[in-house]
């Protein structure tokens, strides 16, 4: 894809449409009807249902955490594995709060972004020089490393975790409610970004970093402030979830699942648009809950062969169906672009 | 310095090992450009064929070498042959997802077939060892040691020697001038990674022995697979075998740190994952072409 210099000229907006990518936001009837269902799903906890709220307050979470994801490997172009690092440190920073006493969701959430983004500057400024595997690799070393020093660290309980302070039952919703905020504020951030100069600075990285560069698009700078903010949605939502959840240790603070799930999800709905990450995430979460709860033994298969196809035959993600000219031709034909 | 010399040792006989995981790594890494997340889960799949070689039929783990090396090429070939050759050529993201989803997809296909409980091998010969100049040295992880200097060997001249082996690696240098000398690549690159599925077979084989056996073994050798192809320098087997060797020692010294600071106990052995990272983080600012690569574009 190398549309520079036209990008140059009319703007990567537009070449973006053109070449039937739906613009920098995505297609905007897929933005309006995930806009919509997300006010939809304000009504959810009207259901008095603990098990309806647990199960779209996990939507809401990888959501956000796919928004996260979607800012460095969707729009930037670094393509991560260690997301759910940042997730975990969101969780632990409400643990200590709630260990010393402070019980208070917006502290939590604040604690979680500031130490997010410090984590995000120190670590990102010499991983962000790697590239493409090597990049990929680091971060999940990153991942299994920060598991294996958390779970060695006393103070943050070990491998046995921590207790977090949670309202009773009645107030459940009020996680719930936290969680809407989040993901919400991840979709219009996403939004937001994606229409400043920093979104078209991201995607100038992506397409072409040396053209970026020369374009005075200070590269360490841009993808340091990609990765922190896309630390600081995962680790809102892990913030949101340890208080909720009422128990944090490394094995779920840092599980496989949050750190995938949240890619595949992002894939799914669309790499590098701002309803893709939300719709991937209702679909994914969704089936998977079901899967859980009536074929327990088979849904990891599930998963597995859900990403094969998804990598096979939406490589592009469902968002970008919205966009597609040519139909069903045109979708085969893209489909044996990277034969070999 | 007794201690110095078993971890040493240690070390050493670990690589052996590594340098086999990371062999069929590399080749896929080097010549596909794909990071096959697999990997770990072939080296599962040999080690759980092993053992039920070992279970049903008696068939010494050392014999049933060959067998692990032929089903899991013809499973690697498959593959490639009708899922990945689709997306062969994509960026990253694509082939490193398909490959975790069949990471996955195997891995949840081992935990139906042999269940999640963990299982091993116990042969006549199991945990004999020797003891020379007051080092220990299990005679199992010797043999172990030197079946992978053979098959380390054996790959270097058959990659050198032979035609197929010439093609392949003609296609790692240019894919375009092999296209033009007649190089059939979707079909070298299905050898190569069944190649790479063998020799994660004969590893899984070779690991069967001396480890555990659970669906998922796989995952800690996939993220060192990765750090001894950095560390070697990618796309060489001498590379591989040099970068298994020095990785195999510092992980031996490493996982014998043990201190405390303050309240706070901290060993080497619960950070092996850490471990890792750190040597893969320092390579790549210090040398990142590995101890033996060339400079790559």
């Amino acid at each position: 894809m190398n549309h520079s210099p036209s990008a140059v000229q009319s703007g990567t907006g537009t070449v973006l449409r053109r070449i039937g990518l739906g613009g920098i936001t995505g297609s905007p009837v897929a933005f309006a009807i995930a806009l919509g269902i997300m006010a939809l799903l304000l009504a959810v906890p009207a259901t008095h249902n603990d098990y309806f709220q647990i199960v779209f307050r996990n939507i809401l979470m990888y959501a956000a955490m796919a928004y996260g994801w979607n800012v460095i490997g969707g729009y930037t172009g670094y393509v991560s594995f260690g997301q759910v690092a940042f997730f975990g440190l969101g969780g632990y920073c409400s643990a200590v709060l709630s260990a010393n006493g402070v019980d208070n969701l917006f502290a939590d959430v604040a604690l979680a972004c500031v130490v997010n983004m410090a984590f995000a500057i120190v670590i990102g400024i010499p991983v962000l020089r790697l590239k493409g595997h090597y990049f990929a690799i680091a971060t999940l070393g990153i991942a299994l490393a920060i598991t294996d020093i958390v779970a060695n660290l006393d103070a943050l309980g070990g491998s046995s975790g921590l207790a977090v302070h949670h309202v009773d039952e009645a107030h459940f919703y009020i996680y719930y409610y936290a969680m809407w905020l989040v993901a919400l504020g991840s979709m219009l951030g996403t939004y937001a970004i994606a229409r400043s100069k920093l979104g078209y600075a991201f995607v100038a990285i992506r397409e072409n970093e040396d053209a970026a560069a020369v374009l005075g698009i200070g590269q360490t700078r841009y993808k340091v402030t990609a990765w922190a903010i896309s630390g600081m949605m995962a680790g809102a939502a892990g913030a949101v979830f340890a208080p909720a959840n009422g128990f944090l240790d490394p094995s779920i603070a840092f599980s496989v699942d949050s750190n995938v799930f949240p890619i595949v999800m992002a894939i799914l709905g669309g790499v590098g648009s701002v309803a893709g990450p939300f719709i991937g995430s209702l679909i994914l979460t969704g089936t998977n809950e079901l899967l859980q709860r009536y074929f327990i033994s088979i849904h990891t298969l599930f998963f597995g062969a859900m990403i094969v196809l998804v990598v096979l035959l939406l490589p592009r993600g469902l968002v970008w169906l919205f966009g597609l000219k040519g139909g069903a031709r045109a979708w085969l034909k893209a489909l044996t672009a990277y034969k070999a | 310095m007794q201690l110095l010399a078993q971890d040493l040792v240690n070390g050493i006989l670990a690589g052996g090992i590594l340098a086999v995981v990371a062999l069929g790594f590399s080749l896929v890494w080097g010549i596909m450009n794909i990071i096959n997340l697999a990997h770990g889960a072939f080296i599962m799949l040999g080690a759980y064929l092993t053992y039920q070689l070992f279970q049903s039929f008696h068939v010494d783990p050392f014999l049933s070498l060959p067998l692990s090396f032929v089903a899991l090429f013809v499973l690697g070939y498959l593959i490639q042959r009708f899922l990945i050759n689709w997306v062969a050529r994509a960026p990253i993201l694509t082939t490193f997802l398909l490959t975790f989803g069949l990471s996955l997809l195997l891995v949840n296909i081992a935990e139906i077939v042999w269940t999640g409980d963990r299982r091993g091998i116990t042969t006549v010969y199991t945990g004999v060892s020797f003891t020379a100049l007051g080092v220990t040295v299990p005679w199992v992880k010797l043999w172990t040691l030197l079946v992978a200097l053979a098959i380390t060997a054996a790959m270097q001249i058959w990659l050198t020697r032979t035609k197929t082996g010439r093609a392949i690696r003609a296609t790692s240098m240019d894919i375009g001038a092999a296209q033009l000398s007649g190089v059939r690549t979707p079909q070298i690159y299905a050898i190569v990674y069944g190649l790479s599925a063998g020799l994660a077979g004969v590893a899984g084989t070779l690991i069967a022995l001396s480890y555990a056996l659970t669906p998922t073994m796989g995952d800690p050798f996939l993220i060192k697979a990765f750090v001894v192809c950095v560390l070697g320098g990618l796309g060489s087997v001498e590379g591989a075998l040099i970068g298994g060797l020095v990785y195999g020692i510092v992980e031996a010294f490493a996982t014998q740190i043990d201190f405390t600071i303050g309240t706070q106990h901290i060993s080497g052995s619960g950070l092996q994952d850490a471990i890792a990272l750190i040597v893969l983080l320092i390579v790549l600012i210090v040398r990142p072409t590995g101890i033996v690569g060339k400079a790559t574009a």
